[in-house]
């Protein structure tokens, strides 16, 4: 199997395919796509296609196939997880402090101008979308923030350049990962799940077939502002940094756009609010972590363990 | 033998022209062409598709500001590489 690291989306990605040439042309192909993607997608690089929609917020913008998809799949998921997804609460993570690349925070710190008052947005679904005319509208004060699932996305269609090439093969983004067939040898992808506490160890190992294994974590992009503690997860409900009983969720499922929202939105909800979430799909499993190094995980996913990683429970 | 050479040369002259005729007769007579349909205002005008990506992948013919390709070659494994996940 053929292999290729490199950094894009402020993280560590790792393309996998089974073959040899054609292999090898598969991971630049599928590199440069995220190379390419991560240029559109980006809040924070000023001239990205997502940047200049925030600019023209009150005005219809013209969009790419791509970003209309994304939109329209980001409002289906707001409504259908009760606004608790909700990619309009930039303004809320500016004010926490996330205003620009992680790479940048941890290099410099947080801006001085953070921690400022919460003033009213108006609500995700007043967004105007037009696919017809491939017009999109901001609400006035509206700022997005595609984050996870822009990523999710670039992901999975990496995955399927990247399975033109190769019919076996995997895409991994700072952990996210979209898989394409099962390996040649019979198995099942070797999936670790790290400790949130302690990113070096393991708290369980996954067998998984062609899919998604997304992890959302309030432990990794962290900063202190005016010395406190903050994260880059924020409640929609509150406009503040999630305070979960959870530190992760792991979640599989067979899309990444899905896998991604609900790895989000059941780390911000926390037990309270799994059974409501995983009832509307049962599609998903999920492993969630808490500060204890204690496992929760749904019913479901025991089919991804093996016997003696089970025994550990 | 001179009338039998004669009658050959008639015979092939006639049946040349004779089949020219025919020929252009037919072509005159077929169908027209399908004509495109123009473009009205009620027609979505397609989006425009980015260009393929060439089958050269040695070569970095993008021009943008990602970094040239195959800046780090491919690593093998005998068997997949195991992955990690704990968020990013």
């Amino acid at each position: 199997m053929q292999s290729m690291e490199f950094r894009a989306m402020s993280t560590s990605v790792l393309l996998a395919a089974e073959g040899h040439d054609w292999a090898i042309a598969g991971l630049n192909a599928a590199r440069r796509f995220i190379e390419d993607c991560e240029q559109r997608f980006s809040r924070f690089l000023p001239e990205s296609e997502l940047s200049q929609l925030n600019r023209f917020s009150g005005t219809w913008v013209t969009v790419s196939d791509d970003l209309m998809d994304l939109l329209n799949q980001s409002l289906d998921f707001y409504e259908e997880t009760g606004g608790l997804f909700d990619p309009s609460i930039l303004t809320d993570l500016k004010r926490a402090g996330y205003d620009k690349s992680m790479d940048e925070i941890r290099a410099h710190g947080v801006s001085s101008l953070s921690a400022s008052k919460r003033t009213s947005r108006p609500a995700f679904n007043e967004i105007g979308l037009d696919p017809v005319g491939q017009r999109v509208r901001l609400p006035h004060g509206m700022e997005i923030d595609l984050g996870g699932i822009a990523k999710g996305w670039i992901v999975e269609k990496a995955a399927a350049l990247l399975n033109t090439y190769s019919a076996i093969c995997a895409v991994s983004a700072g952990g996210d990962i979209f898989f394409v067939g099962d390996p040649s040898d019979g198995s099942r992808w070797r999936v670790e799940v790290e400790d949130p506490r302690r990113p070096d160890e393991t708290v369980a190992v996954l067998h998984v077939g062609q899919g998604a294994v997304v992890t959302s974590s309030i432990t990794k992009r962290v900063w202190n502002q005016n010395g406190q503690p903050r994260h880059h997860l924020i409640d929609p409900r509150i406009g503040e940094p999630a305070e979960s009983n959870w530190l992760s969720v792991t979640v599989i499922a067979p899309q990444m756009t899905l896998a991604e929202v609900y790895a989000k939105v059941l780390l911000i909800g926390g037990a309270g609010e799994a059974e409501r979430l995983c009832s509307q799909r049962p599609e998903i499993a999920f492993v969630a972590v808490n500060a204890n190094g204690e496992m929760f995980c749904s019913q479901n996913s025991k089919e991804y363990f093996d016997a003696l990683d089970y025994i550990r429970f | 033998m001179k009338l039998l050479k004669f009658g050959l040369r008639f015979w092939i002259a006639l049946t040349s022209v004779f089949s020219f005729m025919v020929g252009w007769a037919m072509i005159a007579h077929s169908p027209k062409p399908v004509q495109p349909i123009s473009a009205s205002s009620s027609v979505l005008a397609l989006p425009t598709l980015t260009p393929l990506q060439p089958l050269d992948f040695n070569s970095n013919t993008n021009g943008s500001q990602s970094s040239p390709l195959v800046v780090q070659s491919p690593s093998r494994f005998a068997q997949a590489p195991i992955f990690k996940t704990g968020g990013s």
